[in-house]
């Protein structure tokens, strides 16, 4: 099992995962009705987009065989699955304060998200965090403003007058 | 035909204190615009445009001319301080410059971006001024075959930028053509790949990529490297001043003059993509950096070096002023900035037109003068921007990595002020990271996704034109076989260079 672990981190491991998920997906294309709908030039719908896949699955396999095979890229080798869900969560940290940034608004909302996003990242005085995270937000909110992009007010719309 | 009491009319026209105030705003406001993510140089214009209604036409050229240059260099600061290209021509910017950046040369390489950008615009708008009619007509030459092979021959350079595997720098091409074909077919104008989703319909914008790919990658790798790392805390607690206040070494002389050849290849190859209407500035920026690397594999570009800077950067301004050739000359825009400088002309009355050069001889040298002297101004305005935004870049990890994560959400949202711009960005983020963990170069990646439409949409258009003869689509005019040709000779000099360098030790670290 360590073996096979280890062999899936080299990039002949990496372009078998890659063949064996894209065949599946060319599979699937294929399937589907409107990749043979003909258009009035001739080629079909998909013609084009199965070509990109065709592409992708040539070089996987390519790399399973080549010279490098048997390399493991630098990012795998310090690759953790742990940090990795790390990274997952900040990307959806930041879906989530988006989407509250458009109801509650910027101003309200970015300073709370850039305060915990500090403290996580290293920075560990909980005021030096604070006074950062509001200083960063006007900074932003200013400079947006200046050029004539209005970002999310949300409810402080209603009170302030910019 | 040149006209000496034209010419002083324009003299008259250009010196004055409201053009270089405008001029000056211009550049200011471009150089800012072009900073932040998600805002391009057509935006910044889109925004001054209601500013001209009401002004003679020198000042709102100087406004527009200036805003202009000033976006397209102001795109590599932010790509050179936080790996976040400020607009789409800069990110080819972002692999030597923020290199440099993390080196602590960052001061180094936004002043190499600024001094290649403004020699190679300089340079490209004294051939527009001489030379504009007759490479008008070259550019009218070039139709869907030659659009086609053209656009094969940038695909040949997708090897200069797939780093020590090649096979990994194909794969990221392809995977930049798969992405390119969601959206509309071209000639149908029916959706595919888009899965049932609607918002897919128009196609995957290039900003949200673009920032998904260079900066949410890049700071997310930084943030889970941080989130690894153990005290923090102490290094943070003596930066966190002392870091914004901390300035680099400035570039010399010696530095600027090293870079002549990449200044060069930047300028032949913008003013060449920049006359072709449709390719624009970031196209020239890659094909220029592509280009550099083939010639001087010695030189190491894409490791962080200066000439990486000058050879992107040159080759993205050297295409502003060639841009407005085919403007003046025919009255077809060929960019997005150019049609709007043609909107703000018309909005003055003046239509361009191949009669422009006769009927307003006086506005055509005026802009022109306007031309050349934005540059002067680029190149005062945007140190003081440079000088400032690198210091930004000096900023702590912890406080800079969740700084551009807010600017990129929100850049991408302000590009068209769609929120699900801003999903996607979240997920290109991820797939940035996933190919930097697996070694796979995001380049290849980011120019195939850009040309491969005009590739698929050329031939297309070549074969609905020539009635599905594949020869006459394709090789039915001598430019389209000089431009096979080019390819071949292209391809064969690549594979030799590949293979010089893997037998110079390029594949030694194969277990």
């Amino acid at each position: 099992m360590k073996r096979v672990r280890k062999w899936l981190r080299r990039n002949q491991g990496i372009g078998l995962i890659f063949s064996i998920c894209l065949i599946v997906f060319l599979v699937y294309l294929e399937l589907t009705p409107w990749v043979h709908r003909e258009v009035r030039d001739g080629f079909t719908l998909g013609f084009f987009p199965v070509v990109g896949v065709v592409l992708l699955i040539i070089f996987s396999v390519i790399m399973v065989f080549d010279a490098r095979r048997r390399e493991v890229p630098e990012g795998v080798e310090v690759f953790t699955f742990k940090y990795f869900l790390g990274g997952i969560l900040i990307l959806a940290a930041t879906g989530f304060y988006f989407t509250i940034m458009r109801k509650i608004g910027f101003l309200i909302i970015t300073p709370v998200y850039l305060l915990f996003f500090i403290y996580i990242l290293g920075l560990k005085s909980w005021r030096k965090c604070a006074l950062s995270a509001v200083i960063m937000t006007v900074i932003v909110y200013g400079v947006f403003t200046c050029i004539g992009v209005r970002l999310p007010p949300g409810i402080l719309g209603r009170i302030l007058p910019f | 035909m040149f006209q000496p009491e034209a010419l002083k009319e324009a003299f008259q026209l250009f010196f004055t204190p409201e053009v270089f105030l405008w001029m000056a705003i211009g550049v200011t406001v471009g150089v800012g615009v072009g900073a932040i993510p998600g805002l391009s140089a057509a935006t910044g214009i889109a925004i001054m445009l209601p500013l001209t209604f009401t002004m003679p036409v020198a000042p709102a050229l100087g406004l527009l001319i200036g805003l202009y240059k000033g976006a397209v260099y102001g795109g590599s600061i932010s790509a050179i301080s936080f790996a976040t290209p400020g607009t789409s021509e800069a990110a080819a910017t972002v692999y030597d410059g923020y290199k440099l950046m993390k080196r602590g040369h960052g001061r180094k390489a936004v002043e190499m971006a600024l001094a290649s950008s403004v020699t190679a615009d300089t340079a490209s708008d004294l051939v527009t001024i001489c030379v504009a009619p007759p490479l008008a007509m070259v550019a009218l030459k070039f139709g869907p075959a030659e659009r086609f092979w053209l656009v094969v021959l940038a695909f040949t350079l997708i090897g200069a930028l797939s780093g020590k595997h090649i096979v990994k720098g194909l794969l990221s091409a392809s995977l930049g053509i798969f992405l390119a074909t969601i959206g509309t077919d071209p000639v149908s104008a029916v959706p595919r790949m888009t899965f049932g989703v609607y918002w897919l319909a128009g196609g995957i914008p290039f900003i949200p990529l673009m920032i998904g790919i260079f900066a949410l990658s890049t700071m997310l790798e930084e943030g889970i490297k941080l989130l690894k790392e153990s005290g923090v805390v102490e290094k943070v607690k003596v930066n966190i001043v002392k870091g914004f206040f901390k300035e680099g070494a400035g570039l010399t002389m010696k530095e600027y003059l090293r870079c002549w050849k990449e200044m060069l290849i930047g300028f032949f190859v913008g003013s060449f993509v920049g006359f072709l209407p449709g390719l624009g500035s970031t196209v020239g920026a890659f094909l220029s950096y592509g280009v550099a690397r083939q010639v001087s594999p010695d030189k190491k570009i894409g490791e962080g070096v200066l000439e990486g800077v000058a050879a992107a950067e040159a080759g993205n301004n050297a295409t502003v002023g060639p841009t407005l050739i085919p403007l003046l000359a025919f009255g077809i825009p060929g960019s997005i900035s150019a049609a709007l400088i043609g909107g703000a002309l018309m909005l003055q009355g003046i239509t361009p037109s191949p009669r422009l050069f006769k009927l307003y001889p006086e506005i055509v040298y005026a802009l022109f003068m306007i031309l050349i002297a934005a540059n002067a101004f680029n190149f005062g305005i945007g140190r003081i921007f440079g000088r400032l935004y690198t210091r930004l870049g000096l900023l702590p990890k912890p406080l800079l990595v969740p700084l551009i994560f807010v600017m990129a959400t929100i850049g991408s949202f302000a590009y068209r002020g769609n929120h699900y711009d801003v999903i996607l960005a979240l997920v290109f983020g991820l797939v940035g990271y996933g190919m930097r963990v697996f070694g796979i170069p995001s380049a290849p990646l980011v120019i195939s996704f850009l040309i491969a439409p005009m590739m698929e949409a050329n031939m297309r258009r070549a074969l609905i034109i020539s009635h599905g003869n594949w020869i006459q689509a394709l090789l039915g005019s001598p430019l389209s076989i000089g431009l096979v040709v080019a390819t071949a000779i292209l391809t064969f000099l690549s594979l030799k260079l590949k293979a010089s360098e893997i037998a110079r030790g390029g594949i030694e670290k194969v277990v």
